[in-house]
């Protein structure tokens, strides 16, 4: 086991630099004199070439990486165009995104599993084939028109909800959660159509099993059946789908926030390409990757508690 | 008694035959289909088909609903929905397409020689899969059209590029199991060159997974246009995308709610159609996964 998280933990950290590696370049090949951006207006040869020496913009690439990466490592991601620390603004944003995609996930995989579950158990049925169709639209409708279909209904029309805006948890639960309640449904629902299609056909292949028949011989309850034996061996696919499904999450959380003008993190991506932020850009798309990489990390591992198989064969990577 | 007898069909007639049959039992499929060549149509003749130019304003109706002159309404400069609808498709149509395209003619060689020829190459081409993979696809994207510059070519372009990693997981994926067939090994035995046996053998018989797996990637290189334009990341205003509509919309959704509700559909019943087609696809070439 130890072994196995070790080798697996190696190879996120390669990831992880690699992927740094790649954003540093990636963002060093936007188009546009940084200089230009941290001066804004001013165009004078002597305070650009100032900011050059300020910034270590004459540097060789490969010394300016070492630096970056090196401060990177101590949590010091530089300053902004604004002079603003940028781990410090990511560290202000990033609860917003949490809280939004704690919100989805947790609609999502109830949503999700349960849709799933019983459209397995009722296979053919009206309920299965209405679960099936809601998950095929939810996965061909855009989040974004989906959030404007809900603002024009709840807020611009019913009025019950905020269209946009964020309050804090901790000031007043209630405007939070009303703030909150159409972004996360946005987000969830999304979600909840690819786990539904997982859960289903995990379920039907768990289902139609050699245990499951040996358990309804025994004489077990259906519901037992289902929710101790076919449920169980189903959650474990569906884990790892979970994992996978992280990055749509943060992908639909850039829109998602665009749209119900929350200030998360989604936000601040969008924004610092706007505004042409190399510092800023970095951080935010290293944060990004870094964490993808080591929640999956947590996935493999998980996965590989709850399904012994894998650690043995190791074949699958 | 006297017989016709049957005109004897080759071998690949007949199983064209077989799977047009099995495709044209699916309604789901078939009607997917019309609604994608009908999709793909509209965009190719926008200039025939639309009522009015994507341009053309009409200022005696400004915001209005829908009626008679203008069917599904106009915008904040009396241009027509429908006709911005139907001229955006040509953008949708276009990123969807020529994404998946540069996708696969990147991807699938990728992966065929890394799954073929295993070894070294094929250990680096999977980790720097695994290192694009640690980037959402939007994120990627985003970040690409962010380097290239908002257009749609650009556009087009970074999500063929987002879409190439899980893509050469596939086929690298496939490849793999394909090498280890005996027909393969019979290939191996009578002395064919790997170009003959990638070219020949294991190429054509991944081509059912990569279709299903086209189909799939378009709706997602579909609606990845729109959010691109829509962040005003890809099709600039006034050129109409039904991105750029659905940004546009959004100060009117008190006065035209249509604006933001009708270019969504659009993205909705192309992007379903895609979808299902894939679905109708995957259960005709690969029978084993009928459910």
């Amino acid at each position: 086991m130890g072994v196995f998280i070790l080798r697996k933990a190696g190879a996120a950290l390669i990831v992880v630099f690699l992927a740094s590696v790649l954003v540093f370049v990636g963002v060093r090949a936007i188009p546009g004199d940084p200089a230009l951006a941290y001066a804004s207006e001013d165009r004078d040869p002597k305070v650009l070439a100032a900011i050059r020496e300020k910034y270590g913009l004459n540097d060789p690439l490969p010394v300016q990486y070492v630096k970056w990466a090196g401060l990177a490592l101590q949590g010091d991601l530089g300053t902004d165009s604004r002079g603003l620390p940028v781990a410090e603004t990511i560290r202000t944003r990033i609860p917003l995104t949490l809280e939004l995609a704690g919100l989805a996930l947790l609609i999502g995989t109830v949503v999700g599993i349960s849709a799933g579950v019983i459209a397995a158990v009722r296979r053919g049925k009206p309920s299965d084939y209405a679960a099936t169709t809601a998950a095929l639209l939810g996965l061909s409708v855009p989040h974004f028109w989906l959030g404007l279909l809900m603002i024009i209904v709840f807020s611009v029309n019913l009025n019950w909800l905020p269209a946009s805006g964020y309050v804090p948890f901790r000031e007043d639960p209630v405007e939070n959660l009303k703030h909150m309640v159409m972004p996360a449904l946005v987000l969830g629902l999304g979600l909840s159509a690819v786990l539904m299609r997982q859960m289903r056909s995990a379920m039907l292949e768990s289902l139609a099993a050699d245990y499951v028949r040996t358990a309804r011989a025994k004489g077990l309850s259906e519901w037992s059946v289902v929710g101790k034996h076919a449920l169980r061996n189903s959650l474990i696919t569906v884990t790892t789908v979970i994992g996978l499904q992280l990055g749509a999450l943060i992908s639909g959380a850039v829109v998602t926030e665009q749209i119900f003008g929350i200030a998360g993190f989604g936000r601040l991506t969008v924004d610092s390409i706007a505004q042409r932020d190399y510092p800023l850009l970095q951080g935010v798309v290293l944060v990004v990757a870094v964490g993808y990489v080591v929640v999956n990390l947590f996935v493999d591992i998980a996965y590989s508690l709850i399904n012994p198989r894998i650690r043995v064969s190791g074949a699958r990577t | 008694m006297s017989y016709v007898e049957a005109t004897p069909l080759g071998a690949r007639a007949r199983r064209r035959r077989i799977l047009r049959r099995r495709f044209l039992r699916r309604p789901a499929a078939v009607i997917s289909l019309l609604i994608v060549v009908g999709a793909v149509l509209a965009a190719a003749f926008a200039r025939w088909v639309a009522p009015y130019s994507p341009d053309a304003t009409d200022f005696n109706a400004l915001l209005s609903g829908p009626s008679r002159e203008h069917l599904l309404g106009t915008d904040d400069l009396g241009r027509d929905t429908l006709s911005r609808i139907i001229w955006g498709a040509r953008a949708s149509i276009q990123a969807g397409f020529l994404a998946t395209v540069l996708a696969m003619v990147v991807a699938v060689p990728i992966g065929l020689i890394g799954g073929y020829y295993r070894g070294w190459l094929d250990t680096a081409i999977a980790r720097v899969t695994d290192v694009l993979l640690a980037f959402p696809f939007l994120i990627l994207a985003v970040g690409l059209a962010a380097i290239l510059g908002p257009s749609l070519l650009n556009a087009t372009l970074a999500l063929g590029i987002a879409a190439v990693p899980p893509l050469i997981r596939i086929a690298r994926g496939e490849t793999l199991a394909l090498r280890e067939e005996d027909y393969v090994r019979a290939a191996v035995a009578n002395g064919a060159n790997d170009a003959v046996i990638i070219g020949r053998h294991i190429l054509p018989n991944m081509t059912s997974t990569l279709l299903v797996q086209a189909t799939l990637t378009i709706p997602a290189a579909i609606i990845g246009e729109a959010v691109l334009s829509f962040l005003g990341l890809g099709v600039q205003p006034p050129t109409p995308s039904w991105g750029v509509m659905l940004n546009a919309a959004q100060p009117y959704l008190n006065e035209a709610p249509g604006l933001a509700v009708y270019p969504g559909l659009a993205i909705v019943i192309v992007a379903l159609a895609f979808n299902l087609l894939g679905d109708g696809l995957r259960d005709v070439l690969d029978p084993r996964t009928e459910r």
